[in-house]
């Protein structure tokens, strides 16, 4: 049987390389999917949690809450990015600077 | 023999896992990341169904893959001009993001293999999807009702900021 | 469970009434849904009136009820998953007065006249009830449940304004900075359920009070607390997940902005109240508290808070643009409040939902004065609001009260909500810490001062006659509802043994 330490190293690089994404990516589109990179590693240490630490099955319930709230907010965000993208035709990180930090 | 199958499952899965996800946040094509994020869910709708969560593996193939991946697709497609060769995504500053994500990754599995995580023997295996319905309609009856309320406001935002007619 | 006061936990039939007012709230939401589609006939007058009164209605009608419940015992509700006790009933009531204004707010704004209020409407409905579900949760799930729900339907309304570039950019920074937050804070509370077992916060708080986890739990328990404060932080919109504030302040249709500064923010503060108090530290003597696991978090939020403050101080003096300045206002705010949060005294908690109370009067006073000048003038510049004086005394004389309430200067309530802060800190000895906080608060002074000054003297070199302003009646009323809470708050000095007596109630929590 594959030890709980496995998934969560696992799921921690999946957190990793999400992070990468964010950090890197200037397309709005490609931030959001490392967004759901990063929901997904807390997904995979839950549902592990669930089996291993917990015993019932509250992190499975947790997990798949979590799933339909991703895509909640996957719509909500792209409804955004398409609203934006009529005024800038570009869903460039860089175009959205009228507002300046 | 038994225990090699399990095991082959993972790794394989794992690798795929890890390397599409490589390709979603460094790649330079977006439709390609666009499809190596469908590698990455489904990798992870193996890893539930390994972990014996048969339903969530079920709901995370039709909501991620059927629902989520379908709509970034479509962004992907209405904000770039496909036959352009628009679909190139430039990134910024990678080689300090690249440290920075190392760094975590080195102190997130430092901390996972230093904590003693208390281990339980199994409860029954078997399939999850009965108990799960019960538990919605028991214990976890309010965030049910809450979610069903996030659903709600969550399409009728997304249908009213996409809508062209602002005066309806 | 102060005083060893076992709370009882209520299946689901018996805790619907203690539910009323999210109920209700929610029923009018979907009453205005139904509204909405019914009016779409009619004219955009009336259809406006059609869609605002009900919700009126509603919101007073949940109100009454959250008055009537805060005089409940204390439960758990639900299996669990919400709390009913005095904080959480005065934080009811809190949100549904803010959202009242803010519904009022939004009948006469230039920014929101072109554009149909129907969903508007209903998304503020939904973020009133789930501000109240959010400050009231006590497992893992219901917290992040509540707390996206008030994301979502909060990056909708500030995109509101489809046709206006600043309020699409805005909502965009939001959602990206929202979900990244909360996907962190998701894996941090993943990491919590690993190690305590349990997505109860009471439950996590028996689990890490236990010794074989507390010896190697230290690492990752610092691990969890940092990852969840993202998402917390990011609703508190405290450092360093404060980055969004600004521009969506400025960006998002002033109403919104309005509301933003103070529900999400204080459900914020809820939330870290519940899950710092009721999952890492138990009651201790009198009405004190003690740290439970192996990490201090108290400092950690202290340092937050030293930051938090600063920063909004420091960076407000610079704008010149009224909404941003406003946004690093309630940042600087935040800072203060968290002051209360973390004395681990009850005294603390009570300090900090004063200083809310008053905070929603003075905030939701200066941001309704923006709408006012923007109708009139068209503008959020501060140099814009030159002369305002002049054109109309009554508003310059309205907006000198919130801000120096906002300052802290007696005889103001801002004052008094500064002073309970700084009592409670320097009572918990950590008197250094108040020391900050009143230097804060003399740099805040300043830029205050200069939106005053502004408003008072530069016209003079305004050559042209400025007609008057004439301040909507509907406005002149809200204004003045909103400033009289400010100046009468020092009376309420006579009365502090009575609302000890009621805040004592806030500590039934936990």
């Amino acid at each position: 049987m594959i030890p709980l330490e496995y998934y969560l190293v696992v799921s921690a690089a999946l957190f990793s390389l999400g992070l990468f994404g964010l950090l890197t990516r200037k397309n709005a589109i490609n931030v959001l999917m490392s967004v759901e990179l990063i929901f997904n590693s807390g997904n995979i240490n839950l549902v592990a949690f669930s089996r291993f630490v917990s015993g019932d099955l509250d992190g499975q319930v947790f997990a798949l809450f979590v799933i339909a709230i991703a895509a909640c907010e996957a719509a909500v965000a792209l409804a955004i990015v398409m609203s934006l993208f009529r005024h800038l035709k570009s869903v460039s990180l860089e175009g959205a600077s009228a507002l300046k930090g | 023999m038994e225990t090699l199958a399990p095991k082959i499952i993972f790794w394989f899965f794992a690798a795929l896992m890890l390397g599409s996800a490589l390709i979603v946040v460094h790649g330079k094509n977006l439709v390609h990341s666009g499809f190596a994020l469908l590698a990455t869910f489904f990798s992870t709708a193996v890893f539930y169904a390994l972990l014996g969560a048969d339903f969530l593996a079920g709901a995370q193939v039709l909501i991620y893959v059927g629902g989520i991946l379908i709509l970034l697709l479509f962004g992907v497609m209405l904000t770039n001009r496909i036959f352009d060769v628009n679909l190139r995504t430039e990134t910024f500053q990678v080689v300090p993001s690249a440290l920075v994500s190392a760094g975590v990754f080195a102190m997130l599995t430092l901390v996972i293999l230093k904590t003693p995580w208390r281990q339980v023997s199994l409860l029954e295996e078997g399939p999850t999807t009965e108990k799960i319905g019960n538990l919605l309609v028991t214990t976890y009856l309010l965030p049910f009702e809450v979610v069903s309320v996030l659903l709600l406001v969550a399409l009728l935002g997304a249908a009213m900021l996409v809508r062209r007619r602002s005066d309806l | 469970m102060i005083g060893g006061v076992t709370v009882q936990r209520l299946d689901t039939i018996a805790s619907l009434k203690y539910f009323t007012p999210e109920i209700v709230v929610v029923f009018t939401m979907m009453a205005v849904l139904l509204l909405d589609l019914v009016a779409m006939k009619r004219s955009r007058g009336e259809r406006r009136v059609l869609i605002v009164a009900p919700a009126l209605i509603g919101l007073a009608v949940a109100l009454f009820y959250s008055v009537r419940l805060a005089e409940s015992p204390a439960a758990g509700l639900f299996s669990g998953m919400v709390a009913q006790d005095g904080f959480g009933s005065v934080l009811r009531i809190v949100f549904l007065v803010t959202s009242i204004f803010v519904l009022l707010f939004t009948l006469h704004s230039r920014e929101l006249s072109s554009v149909h209020p129907g969903e508007l409407v209903v998304l503020l409905l939904t973020v009133t009830a789930a501000l109240m579900w959010m400050s009231n949760a006590v497992n893992l799930l219901m917290i992040y449940l509540a707390l996206e729900t008030v994301s979502i339907a909060s990056y909708i309304m500030v995109g509101y304004l489809k046709g206006d570039r600043l309020s699409n950019e805005a909502s965009l920074k939001y959602i990206l900075f929202g979900a990244i937050s909360t996907g962190t804070m998701l894996f941090g509370m993943s990491l919590l359920y690993g190690l305590a077992g349990t997505l109860d916060l009471y439950g996590i708080r028996s689990a890490l009070a236990n010794q074989e986890i507390l010896v190697e739990s230290g690492p990752a328990l610092m691990v969890i607390i940092l990852m969840v404060l993202a998402g917390i932080g990011f609703k508190m919109a405290t450092v360093p997940f404060h980055f969004w504030c600004p521009d969506v302040y400025t960006g998002a249709p002033t109403p919104v902005t309005a509301f933003l500064s103070v529900g999400p923010k204080v459900a914020g503060f809820a939330v870290l109240v519940r899950f710092f108090y009721g999952g890492m530290a138990r009651p201790e003597g009198e009405a004190g508290f003690a740290m439970v696991g192996a990490v201090n978090w108290q400092a950690i939020l202290i340092g937050i808070s030293i930051l938090t403050m600063t920063l909004g101080n420091v960076t407000a003096l610079l704008q010149t643009n009224l909404k941003r300045l406003l946004a690093y206002s309630s940042i600087a705010h935040a800072g203060y409040i968290m002051m209360g949060a973390v004395v681990l005294s009850g005294e603390g908690i009570q300090a900090m939902v004063a200083y809310v109370v008053i905070y929603l009067f003075m905030n939701l006073g200066a941001f309704l004065v923006v709408i006012v000048v923007h109708n009139a003038v068209g503008s959020f510049d501060i140099k814009d609001y030159a002369g305002i004086w002049r054109r109309s005394p009554l508003l310059t004389v309205l907006m000198g009260i919130f801000l120096f309430s906002l300052m802290g200067i007696p005889p103001f309530a801002g004052f008094l909500a500064k002073w309970y802060v700084f009592a409670a800190v320097i009572r918990a000895d950590l008197g250094w810490f108040a020391v900050v906080g009143v230097l804060n608060s003399a740099v805040g002074a300043f830029y205050y001062i200069k939106i005053l000054k502004t408003m008072f003297l530069e016209g003079d070199d305004v050559p042209e006659p400025s007609s008057p302003l004439e301040l909507h009646p509907m406005h002149a009323g809200l204004l003045l509802l909103l400033a009289v809470p400010n100046i009468i708050g020092l009376l309420l000095w006579g009365y502090l043994d009575r609302i000890t007596e009621y805040s004592q109630k806030l500590l039934e929590i936990l």
